[in-house]
């Protein structure tokens, strides 16, 4: 009778949590394929992910989004490596004061940070898109500077940098060269939190009255909220897609921090 | 390897300042793009339309409409805390003890997307689901439950803490089930062995261990009810002033000269609010973090 009780407790948690995630996400999914024939009556077609295709401005939203992340992980990528590499080859009396400065944009509201942006900074780098790359690393900081920090926790990164040091490399190619693909497994999980933070990032793009994919969703739904449900459902899961993958990375990422222990 | 003690460091302050001079470009990062929008926010918040030094926009946003949208706001962000602490703890303990890996995997990753990028989606999702027509009504209209036989709306206060709950509960997951992850083994072992009960060892290991993470949770919990924007942005719940949605009326502009900064005393107003939440949840999860591990 114990086994039983403790056999059944796992499947129903999982229906549960099953119906509560998947009842909206497949309703949903059902709305959005959701069309009128032209007598009038409810049928099932394609007509909302064509309408979807058919936008001139998907490819530009989504071309634009794509962009900003990008530019968004390589500058987190190229501020935080060498930044976090340094803390704990040479500076690590200065972690304790990153680690407190790198968590605050977590303890900001991202509104009041983008009211903030919009008053102090100059109009050139408000009337320029790449302002949003900029902010959007901020708001990962507090993630990325974790995430390469419990990686170079796990190597033994004296060694490695001592070797590649004496073996003639300079400190950028030890970093860049050495250093980051022995921790790829954080890196990776770095670059793709930030990548996907900055895709679905709303706040701070829509009153910084910036036009992204998030945002141009939103305003698909004033003319057509059939086609704007569709996008959420290809948008959902574009971003699990993308998360597995994530957690993929740090899995492998954590495998290797048990090995070198 | 953790608290390796440089040899360089520590005993000239001299050296320990040229020691940080690599790390300069991301505190001068951190400082143009955060500190100094932060300290405008704030200089800004305590000046009136001609620019002289003022209290004028704290004793504004301490009347109605902005207390009202305060009130709502932490209103909102207790209760949706407050509904989805509870399962989400429930939900992550028995996935954390009875999961497998591959399960524990599926629903992280599941949780990811739902807690950090569901926002406007999730709104869109609703509105499908949930709205008159949507399918989901009618299936809990043929098991019985006719959720618009009254005056329920989605964009009703009850309605937005459901859509809350969307993402909360993955939250709650997400921050909870490394404390869960944490109870090892071998203590609940040793508790039996010992001749307790499971009631004993909830009563005197599991309940004081996980406490201070389910309280640090709820914390975080409160914090991202009250400050969500996108999804009550995307629902267009005017009829319930909320203060990052009053905050984004006033950004969008046609508004008064009166009110010239008063949307900068309502973002102190958050900060304050919200840090309020956030400093214990990050002590509590800074002091968590070293038997978690």
């Amino acid at each position: 009778m114990a086994t039983l009780k403790k056999n059944i407790i796992l499947p129903i948690t999982l229906i549960i949590g099953g119906i509560f995630a998947f009842l909206p996400f497949g309703s949903a999914a059902e709305f959005s394929f959701r069309s009128f024939s032209e007598t009038g009556k409810l049928q099932h077609s394609l007509t909302s992910y064509r309408w979807i295709i058919n936008q001139p401005e998907l490819a530009s939203h989504l071309f634009l989004s794509l962009k900003l992340a990008l530019i968004a992980v390589l500058i987190t990528l190229f501020l935080m490596v060498p930044t976090v590499a340094w803390l704990h080859l040479k500076a690590q009396t200065w972690r304790p004061l990153l680690e407190v400065l790198t968590i605050l944009p977590l303890i900001i509201p991202v509104v009041a940070l983008s009211i903030g942006a919009q008053a102090a900074f100059p109009d050139w780098l408000q009337s320029s898109e790449y302002e949003l790359p900029l902010m959007y690393v901020i708001l990962s900081m507090p993630f990325s500077f974790r995430i390469l920090d419990t990686g170079m926790q796990a190597i033994p990164l004296k060694t490695i940098t001592e070797a590649a040091r004496g073996l003639g490399a300079n400190w950028l190619k030890t970093i860049f060269f050495v250093i980051a693909p022995v921790i790829r497994g954080s890196v990776m999980g770095a670059f793709f939190l930030t990548f996907a933070l900055s895709l679905g990032e709303f706040t701070l793009t829509s009153l910084l009255h910036w036009d992204t994919f998030p945002t141009w969703v939103t305003s698909v739904s004033q003319q057509n909220i059939i086609g704007a449900i569709a996008l959420s459902i290809f948008s959902l899961t574009a971003a699990f897609a993308l998360l597995l993958i994530i957690s993929l990375f740090t899995s492998r990422a954590r495998k290797l921090t048990k090995e070198a222990e | 390897m953790s608290k390796g003690v440089s040899r360089l460091g520590g005993t000239f302050t001299r050296y320990n300042l040229l020691v940080a001079i690599p790390v300069l470009p991301l505190i001068i990062y951190l400082g143009f793009f955060f500190f100094w929008p932060m300290v405008a926010v704030f200089i800004d918040s305590f000046k009136d339309n001609s620019h002289h030094w003022s209290l004028v926009n704290f004793t504004t946003i301490l009347n109605d409409p902005y207390r009202k949208a305060f009130k709502n706001s932490i209103t909102l962000g207790l209760v949706s805390a407050l509904t989805a602490s509870i399962p989400g703890a429930i939900f992550a303990y028995i996935i954390e003890i009875r999961g497998s890996e591959k399960i524990k995997k599926i629903i992280g990753s599941l949780s990811g997307v739902l807690a950090n990028t569901g926002g406007v989606p999730l709104a869109f999702m609703f509105i499908a689901a949930f709205g008159a027509q949507g399918s989901a009504i009618y299936i809990l209209k043929k098991i019985g439950i006719n959720l618009y036989s009254g005056s329920f709306t989605l964009f009703s206060f009850v309605g937005i803490v459901i859509v809350y709950l969307y993402f909360q509960i993955p939250l709650m997951v997400i921050v909870f089930s490394p404390a869960v992850h944490g109870i090892r083994r071998e203590w609940r072992d040793a508790a039996r062995n010992l001749g307790a009960t499971s009631l004993d060892f909830w009563k005197t290991i599991g309940l004081p261990l996980l406490f201070p993470s389910f309280a640090a949770s709820f914390l975080l919990l409160f914090a991202s009810g009250f400050a969500a924007y996108a999804t009550a942005r995307a629902m267009t719940v005017g009829n319930i002033a909320l203060v990052p949605l009053v905050i984004g009326t006033l950004v969008d502009g046609n508004v008064q000269v009166d009110q010239a900064n008063v949307g900068k005393s309502l973002a102190i107003g958050m900060v304050v609010i919200s840090a309020i939440a956030m400093i214990p949840y990050l002590y509590i999860q800074q002091r968590a973090r070293k038997w978690q591990h």
